[in-house]
């Protein structure tokens, strides 16, 4: 753990280099370049609060808030999930040739679409006063989930990144459990609609807890219980704890099976 | 100097060192086939030595020339030195920083400009971004790029990418350098520029490791040459000898086909 964070401090220039990298790349050759980062983000809720406005009604008020809030933590952590399987194996031929710290590619993933979270926030900030949602001085309160979800993220992310390089299936796997877990988390609805007696089934889910963190504060206005945060840092720190020791077993292998 | 501990001198100390690689008939790629495999109890591997117990001493300020027949383990050993495999069994050490030629712009980017691809591939090599900005007008220099260097890499000609990719190794100042079978490229003029810049770093007393097919290169530049064949080191001398030995062991491989 600690050559986790000594090694990222040591590589922190590579690794945000490697990140911009990313970025770059993926704008790169279309004309609004950098401006889609804010512009995908804008359109989908455009998208959702057209539909669920006018034709799909909940009875949520503002339901574009209430979802937004937490697709976008979302989004970051499926997209992470995406880049993940990609993280070593697509830069196998960079760690075949040049001696790199493996975990610079993991990190500059999940960092590169940490920069997405942030700038998508851009376009929900404007959101909420334009449909006339009060803007609640919990947004200041956003840093701590933020946190929790980039800590778990980072851990699923070297776990994935070290599995793909041995079995290419788990880039396929990946999506089907990402799909099933959208569904299983309280995403496009809330735990309120779910009968109690099931619902104790529902907070198995590592990432109830920081999602929900996410929830309270942009669409509530309240700050969650002190169990729920608790909750959501233990889960965070097990996942980089068991994703970053298997990394750290094999990575000396990659080189041999990229 | 007595007092000195004698590895002090060295550049790189390898003691006993041995990779082994497994060579997988057909490596189960995906589960499915892994289970198939498990089923059918096939094991279709075997191991192989690249490098076989190989000790070998190079001081600093000596240029050392590696020789042997194609898979006789030279750009192993060269990789073994640079970090990028962790041998099997042995211990390694250099003391020093150390640049790679093995695959000249193997970090390069096609989709980055030449610019943003100098300052990745040094920080790839451990250098800050201000120790590259510094080296960048003379890098861009060297390498006769001009304009092109605020064009994506994947414009670039294959001497063009060679150049630049030589002058990024090279002008970052290394105490070693290892110079991997690469000045077959670019055309006489250059490459008669990169021999000048190694009898440069000769002369001020750098430690050079160099793989070349032509004899007559090792020849010209080195001080010291090793043979090796099959993973071993059979020859360790001056240059013209381990030529001349090299020279026999391969009249003498080639006699029974005539």
């Amino acid at each position: 753990m600690r050559e986790l964070v000594v090694d990222t401090y040591r590589y922190r220039q590579l690794i945000w280099a490697l990140a911009l990298k990313e970025l770059k790349v993926r704008y790169k050759r279309s004309v609004l370049g950098f401006l889609w980062a804010l512009l995908n983000p804008a359109l989908m809720m455009l998208v959702m609060t057209l539909v669920f406005s006018t034709i799909l009604q909940f009875g949520i008020k503002h339901y574009a808030i209430f979802l937004l809030s937490v697709l976008l933590p979302w989004t970051f952590f499926a997209q992470s999930m995406s880049y993940a399987v990609e993280a070593i194996v697509g830069n196998g031929d960079l760690i075949k040739k040049v001696k790199v710290p493996k975990l610079v590619f993991p990190i500059a993933a999940v960092l590169s679409n940490i920069i997405n979270l942030l700038l998508s926030l851009i376009p929900l900030a404007i959101l909420v006063p334009a449909m006339r949602h009060p803007f609640y001085w919990t947004w200041l309160y956003l840093p701590v989930p933020m946190l929790a979800l980039i800590i778990f993220t980072l851990g699923m992310t070297f776990f994935f990144a070290t599995a793909n390089v041995y079995y290419r299936d788990f880039a396929h796997i990946v999506q089907v459990v990402l799909s099933a877990w959208f569904y299983v988390t309280p995403i496009i609805y809330s735990l309120d609609f779910l009968p109690e007696n099931r619902r104790w089934l529902f907070k198995f889910n590592p990432l109830l807890y920081v999602i929900n963190g996410f929830r309270l504060a942009v669409y509530y206005g309240q700050l969650p219980k002190w169990q729920s945060i608790v909750a959501s840092f233990v889960c965070a720190f097990a996942a980089l704890l068991i994703g970053f020791a298997v990394f750290r077993k094999y990575q000396d292998d990659f080189v041999f099976y990229v | 100097m007595s007092d000195l501990d004698p590895t002090d001198q060295l550049a790189i100390r390898i003691e006993h060192v041995t990779q082994r690689f497994r060579v997988i008939h057909e490596r189960p790629d995906t589960l499915r086939e892994l289970f198939a495999k498990f089923f059918r109890h096939e094991a279709k591997f075997h191991d192989f030595d690249a490098v076989k117990d190989v000790s070998l001493d190079v001081p600093h300020r000596q240029t050392l020339g590696l020789i042997g027949a194609n898979g006789s383990g030279k750009s192993t050993l060269l990789k073994i030195i640079a970090g990028v495999y962790k041998p099997t069994a042995g211990r390694v050490q250099v003391t020093g920083s150390l640049a790679p030629l093995i695959e000249l712009g193997a970090g390069f980017h096609p989709e980055l400009t030449g610019r943003e691809n100098i300052l990745i591939n040094g920080l790839l090599m451990g250098y800050s971004k201000n120790q590259m900005l510094e080296r960048e007008d003379r890098i861009i220099a060297f390498a006769e790029i001009g304009d092109f260097i605020d064009s994506p890499v994947k414009q670039y000609s294959s001497g063009m990418h060679t150049r630049l990719a030589f002058a990024v190794a090279t002008e970052v100042d290394p105490d070693i350098l290892i110079v991997d079978e690469i000045l077959a490229v670019g055309d006489a003029a250059f490459q008669e520029k990169c021999f000048d810049r190694i009898r440069r770093f000769r002369e001020s007393g750098k430690t050079i490791l160099m793989v070349s097919h032509s004899i007559q290169q090792i020849v010209t530049h080195c001080d010291r040459a090793i043979l090796l064949d099959h993973g071993s080191l059979i020859a360790d001398g001056d240059p013209d000898t381990v030529a001349e030995q090299y020279h026999s062991i391969w009249a003498a491989h080639a006699a029974p086909a005539l």
